[in-house]
């Protein structure tokens, strides 16, 4: 016993002394560190964003680190301080609900560069936040879901009836309507970004209600798989889902911030930053489509391809009036074109969508 | 007889088994020979049950050896035991009411490893049964026999063991005396065999009748061997370590009645009515004693009087001023005590120090606490007075009371209640569970008390106890009182006819 | 015997406790090396992150005061036999009802600060009262009711900052508007919040009530035999609501520190499960008011770093999986502590008693 004791208090006094002692790691190139919201795992938000962190490691030979599972809550500052401290220059804080504390701790660390999750809440010198108009391939999606629904049912499951995600639910009924105008669209809200049997006990409500395709603005490929067990169709979200569910699977969102992201480290490198509220979307490929089920004809995906390069060229545009919301008021003049900062107010769904209205409670 | 010149077949030496509070074994040698009944008397707590649980490999001992033929063994458990032929017939039957005779008998055996052949193992089982006079039949559940048969099937249950060592735990507590003879019987045919019987029994004439050696335990230790020729008065006195003192019975004259009950209707705790129209007048400085079965009124009979039960109907009156509408503690103000039938669970806190139980009833009053504020020290000033008064054995006052004895425990809820002379005291079984030393104890402090004026209401379910202290004797039966007599005008006869319903009152 | 006097009590406890710590530490050691991880570097990290400069030291403490807050009230109500597992929505409820001051009302700091501390206190206490006022007069039991209004109490701010309280530049994330900055809690050193000094009075009251007056031996004597209770005449029912009231009313406290002291508006998940901690909290402290403060710190440390430790490469699942032995191992150490004082309260007890040879 008494043995023991002695070495409980050895083992004690050397854990100390290693850990005050320990030296800051060697000063030299940016270190970049990422913050993730959920687990990397193998598919999702935080998947491409450790995508991208990777593809920073190869392409531009910077050490990383990350630290995921970390809420949207005061402890990211907790986690960025922490990095800072390490001798981490740049930090991508990829959620958006970390904003604020991005905020907080870049005014405390100026020569520290902090890139969020737009769009922008607060900004700082040193502070960015990057997104992008999912809403564009959202719309694609609804193309190709509006062409292959049988039932003329197409559900959707959605995550927080946040302004993007009601937008992208928007814009993907438009899409079915450009080539289905009788297509019926129901939306359900899960109100969770991460929520694996939830999101799949939303599609199979949405399949028990008649719809033969489900589309989705969740992390996972929950939905897809539930379809794909009822041997229906879906669309992916996040990443290139097609594995989880390839019979499933007609196509689906992704978001690719590698280009992007490599991009500022590369600016920050030669010391260049702006501080901005950055909006990509299909035309510099942080929104991009997944590959085609074969299922999908060649027509569809050309007329796909077709729609992709309008948006691209500036010469298609997907919010255009008259928008009827789902009382039935014009929220958007017939003529008149719905501009970012309007887009990124929505807290409407259009008329003829089935589903609670963001707004309700 | 032969035991002198074979070695035993159990030794055991230096036998020290501490529980917290209590020493139940302080060095304890016993030698076991084979073929004679060994009588283990003692009071409650002398350490008989404990010393056995050792042997039968239930507690391991803080000290000491355990020496079968000479070969020093440690017994890890209960199985070790058994097969080392120990086997142990246990107060509480340790069998599975919805099996049958001869798979309890097989169950947690070695044998048969793998295939379980009931009808081979019932046929063993009936063939014990015959050779020792326990009828039992092998294919009947548990739960279709009675007591007595099922202490036959733990008795079969370790034979079929080949238990060399048998260990009776108290076994006749629970037999008609029919029953009690066809278990000596049994034992006696065990004992020809050159297997050993331990008899563990404070029943002095049963011990007599059927030991051929005696060994009596008072705390903790050996303090005498003895012959069954010995008589029952050397026995006691070698138990009690002293002479039975018997309770001085004394006649008061009457005083004013303190407290008085009329047409009393309480209900129980399933809601019908458990006290029915009750009337009865307690005086100043008598014990009116309250016999009956179990389970006739007699608890919610005293709750209703305490204030922790209020009746349904009649009054209540104590002083000659009402009390039913006063809560517990306003009742315990004006000089109402009360010592319940659950010691520990109900009359003292059982993870609570003495000093904390000390004070339970007046906690929130001066000395114990001036505003909001308790004062330690004024509690400990009172745990000791009640812990000097009362002879509470206790290592300190900082002791968990469940820590303590029995006896213990109740003489010091018995200090606490009666620190104060109460005006009146209800005692619901004040010695159950009690040794003969602590029952005596008690009984005087009644006694004592009630002399000095108290007027107590005694429930117990000894007519004994009843009889040696109380004034007068009510029974109670369905609820009702069904007759009140001074204890000098009835007989037990008379008493034992009330308690069951059968005599007109 | 008498001769073998072993090193003293309080040295054991400390020794089978680290011992407990240690053990964790050197089974999660394995898992790390077994995963490739540097265990060393991995630990180094870990202790720097939540324990090794002031910054650490400073957001150990920050996080350690609603688990000091949300404890004591779990500890209060356990003390009694309650089962209050409902700290967190009690935690809630406290910063919900300060928050409707903070941005409602429009006060000065002198008015606001009590304000926020009295409404939070008061919301904790209104939400335990319920699950008390149901278990007093129908009998519900209070482990479902309060595990129940967790729930409803989350959801409830889910409704308010996607509803009223809604920030309009927060493109209808869910966050409430900022709080004015009378709102704020003053800070005592770098951002630890006066929330520290609320936990600290309110174990020193916790301890001095339990322990010195004799509401509190009431509280412990219903906690520890209601039957006794009973006969000592307590009043058990008024007992319950009021233990109830305070229990919650120290989660209130909790939920007022984070919205006003840290996160300076209301939003989903203000808090981790600080309530549900709060029950591990309590528990190895064996409801020891004092203790529950330590045993706070120690845990916000082991939360801390296991964010931290991912820094070190080690994947949050690995993280949790140390955080979770420690846990489990300081926990089965209980049993043994436990084993050590019924030794030595039979080696007391004989001493006293004078037997053996």
């Amino acid at each position: 016993m008494r043995t023991a004791l002695r070495l409980t208090v050895a083992i004690v006094v050397l854990v100390l002394v290693g850990t005050l002692a320990g030296p800051g790691t060697a000063q030299g190139k940016h270190k970049v560190a990422f913050i993730y919201v959920g687990p990397v795992g193998d598919a999702g938000w935080t998947y491409q964003h450790d995508q991208a962190r990777q593809y920073l490691e190869q392409t531009l030979g910077v050490e990383t680190k990350f630290v995921e599972s970390v809420p949207e809550t005061a402890e990211v500052a907790r986690v960025e301080e922490q990095f800072i401290r390490q001798g981490f220059t740049v930090i991508f804080a990829t959620a958006f609900g970390y904003q604020n504390f991005n905020v907080q701790v870049a005014k405390k660390h100026p020569d520290v560069h902090i890139i969020g999750i737009g769009p922008a809440i607060g900004l700082a010198p040193n502070v960015k936040t990057i997104y992008g108009r999912i809403w564009e391939g959202r719309y694609l999606t609804g193309i190709v879901a509006g062409k292959m629904t049988k039932a003329n049912t197409i559900g959707f499951v959605a995550a927080h009836p946040i302004t993007t995600v009601v937008a992208g639910v928007n814009a993907f009924a438009l899409g079915v309507w450009s080539v289905n105008p009788n297509a019926k669209i129901k939306v359900v809200w899960t109100r969770t970004w991460y929520d694996p049997p939830k999101e799949k006990s939303a599609a199979k409500a949405l399949l028990d209600a008649g719809a033969d395709i489900v589309g989705q603005h969740q992390d996972t490929p929950s939905a897809l798989q539930a379809a794909a067990e009822a041997n229906k169709l879906g669309i992916g979200s996040e990443s290139n889902m097609q594995r989880f569910a390839p019979s499933a699977y007609l196509t689906g969102t992704i978001w690719d911030w590698r280009q992007i992201d490599a991009g500022i480290v590369q600016g920050l490198m030669s010391g260049l930053f702006k501080s901005e509220d950055y909006y990509g979307g299909l035309v510099d490929k942080v929104v991009s489509l997944g590959p085609f089920n074969p299922q999908v004809p060649p027509d569809v995906q050309a007329l796909v391809d077709q729609r992709q390069k309008a948006i691209v060229a500036g010469t298609f545009q997907i919010f255009k009036g008259p928008l009827r919301d789902q009382s039935g008021k014009v929220r958007v003049a017939a003529g008149k074109t719905m501009t970012l900062a309007e887009i990124l107010g929505f807290n409407w769904l259009l008329q003829g969508i089935e589903g609670q209205s963001p707004t309700a409670k | 007889m032969s035991r002198t010149v074979s070695d035993p077949l159990v030794r055991l030496q230096g036998i020290v088994k501490t529980f917290p509070g209590v020493v139940a074994n302080a060095g304890i040698d016993l030698a076991i020979f084979p073929g004679e009944v060994l009588a283990l008397l003692g009071e409650n707590g002398a350490g008989k049950s404990t010393l056995m649980s050792i042997l039968a490999g239930l507690y391991r001992p803080d000290e000491g050896t355990i020496l079968f033929g000479g070969e020093r063994v440690e017994l890890r458990s209960p199985r070790d035991a058994i097969h080392r032929g120990v086997g142990m017939v246990h107060q509480h039957f340790r069998l599975v009411d919805s099996l049958t005779v001869a798979e309890n008998i097989l169950l947690g055996w070695r044998e048969p490893r793998f295939l379980l052949d009931l009808r081979s193992s019932a046929a063993h089982v009936r063939r014990l049964a015959d050779q020792y006079g326990l009828e039992v039949d092998p294919a009947a559940r548990i739960w279709q026999l009675s007591v007595g048969e099922r202490q036959r099937v733990e008795i079969l249950k370790m034979l079929y063991r080949n238990a060399r060592v048998l260990i009776l735990d108290e076994p006749t507590a629970i037999l008609t005396p029919q029953e009690v003879e066809q278990l000596f019987r049994a034992v006696r045919r065990i004992r020809n065999e050159e297997r050993a019987v331990l008899f563990i029994s404070h029943k002095l004439d049963e011990v007599r009748a059927i030991a051929d050696r005696i060994v009596v335990l008072r705390a903790g230790r050996v303090v005498g061997q003895s012959s069954p020729q010995a008589s029952p008065r050397d026995l006691a006195q070698m138990m009690v370590g002293h002479d039975i003192p018997v309770a001085p019975k004394r006649h008061l004259p009457p005083g004013a009645p303190v407290l008085e009950a009329r047409g009393l209707d309480v209900h129980g705790d399933r809601g019908p009515l458990a006290v029915r129209g009750v009337s009865l007048q307690l005086r100043r400085g008598e014990i009116l004693g309250i016999a009956g079965v179990a389970g006739n009124g007699q608890r919610e009979l005293l709750e209703a009087i305490a204030g922790l039960r209020f009746p349904a109907g009649g009054s209540l009156s104590f002083n000659a001023t009402d009390i039913a509408s006063l809560t517990v503690r306003d009742r315990w103000v004006r000089g109402l005590a009360y010592i319940p039938e659950d010691r520990l669970g109900q009359g003292l806190v059982g993870a609570f120090t003495v000093t904390e139980n000390a004070v339970l009833r007046d906690y929130d009053r001066p000395p114990i606490s001036r505003g909001a504020i308790f004062n330690w020290t004024a509690a400990r000033e009172k745990a000791e007075t009640i812990v000097n008064a009362f002879h509470v054995h206790s290592a300190s006052l900082q002791v968990s009371v469940r820590h303590l004895s029995g006896g213990n425990q109740q003489r010091l809820l018995f200090g606490r209640e009666v620190l104060t002379a109460p005006v009146v005291l209800l005692a619901m079984h004040p010695t159950r569970g009690l040794d003969v030393e602590a029952t005596t104890t008690v009984h005087r402090l009644l006694i004592d008390l009630s002399a000095a004026g108290t007027a107590i209401l005694l429930v117990s379910e000894s007519l004994d106890e009843l009889l040696a202290v109380s004034d007068r004797i009510a029974v109670m039966h369905r609820g009702r009182i069904v007759g009140v007599h001074p204890t000098t005008e009835v007989s037990r006869a008379e008493i034992g006819l009330l308690m069951t319903g059968s005599a007109p009152s | 015997m008498a001769g073998a006097a072993p090193f003293p009590e309080w040295l054991e406890v400390v020794a089978i406790r680290g011992g407990a710590g240690m053990a964790a530490l050197a089974v999660g050691a394995i898992f790390l090396a077994a995963t490739g991880h540097d265990p060393w570097r991995a630990y180094r990290e870990m202790m720097i992150g939540a324990l090794g400069s002031p910054f650490a030291i400073e957001q150990t403490i920050i996080k350690a005061i609603p688990l000091m807050l949300t404890g004591l009230g779990v500890a209060l109500a356990f003390t009694m036999g309650l089962w209050n597992i409902g700290a967190e929505g009690q935690l809630v409820a406290g910063a919900l009802a300060a928050s409707w001051l903070a941005l409602t009302a429009s006060l000065p700091t002198l008015v606001m600060l009590p304000g926020l501390i009295l409404l939070g206190a008061a919301g904790g206490a209104a939400w335990a009262f319920i699950p008390a006022v149901l278990k007093t007069f129908v009998g519900v039991n209070e482990i479902i009711s309060t595990l129940m209004l967790n729930y409803i109490a989350l959801l409830w701010v889910d409704y308010m900052v996607f509803g009223s309280w809604a920030d309009p530049t927060a493109f209808s994330f869910p966050y409430s508007r900022p709080f004015p900055p009378q709102a704020h809690f003053p800070v005592l050193l770098g951002d630890i919040h006066i929330g520290l000094v609320l936990a600290l009075i309110a174990a020193l009251l916790l301890a001095g009530l339990l322990q010195r007056t004799h509401w509190g031996y009431e509280i412990r004597t219903i906690g520890a035999s209601l039957p006794a209770a009973r006969y000592a005449g307590m009043r058990v029912r008024r007992n319950v609501l009021l233990v109830m009231a305070a229990s919650g009313a120290l989660a209130g406290l909790a939920g007022v520190g984070e919205v006003s002291g840290v996160i300076h508006r209301i939003q989903q998940g203000i808090s981790p499960g600080y309530g549900f901690t709060a029950i591990i909290v309590a528990w190895v402290a064996r409801l020891n008011p004092w203790a529950v403060i330590l045993v706070a710190v120690l845990f916000a440390a082991l939360l801390n770093g296991g964010f931290v430790i991912q820094t070190a490469g080690v994947p949050a699942a690995i993280a949790y999986m140390i955080q979770a032995l420690v846990l489990f191992l300081v926990l089965a150490s209980e049993h043994l502590l436990r084993r050590v004082r019924r030794r030595r309260a039979l080696s007391q007890t004989r001493a006293a008693l004078q037997v053996g040879r």
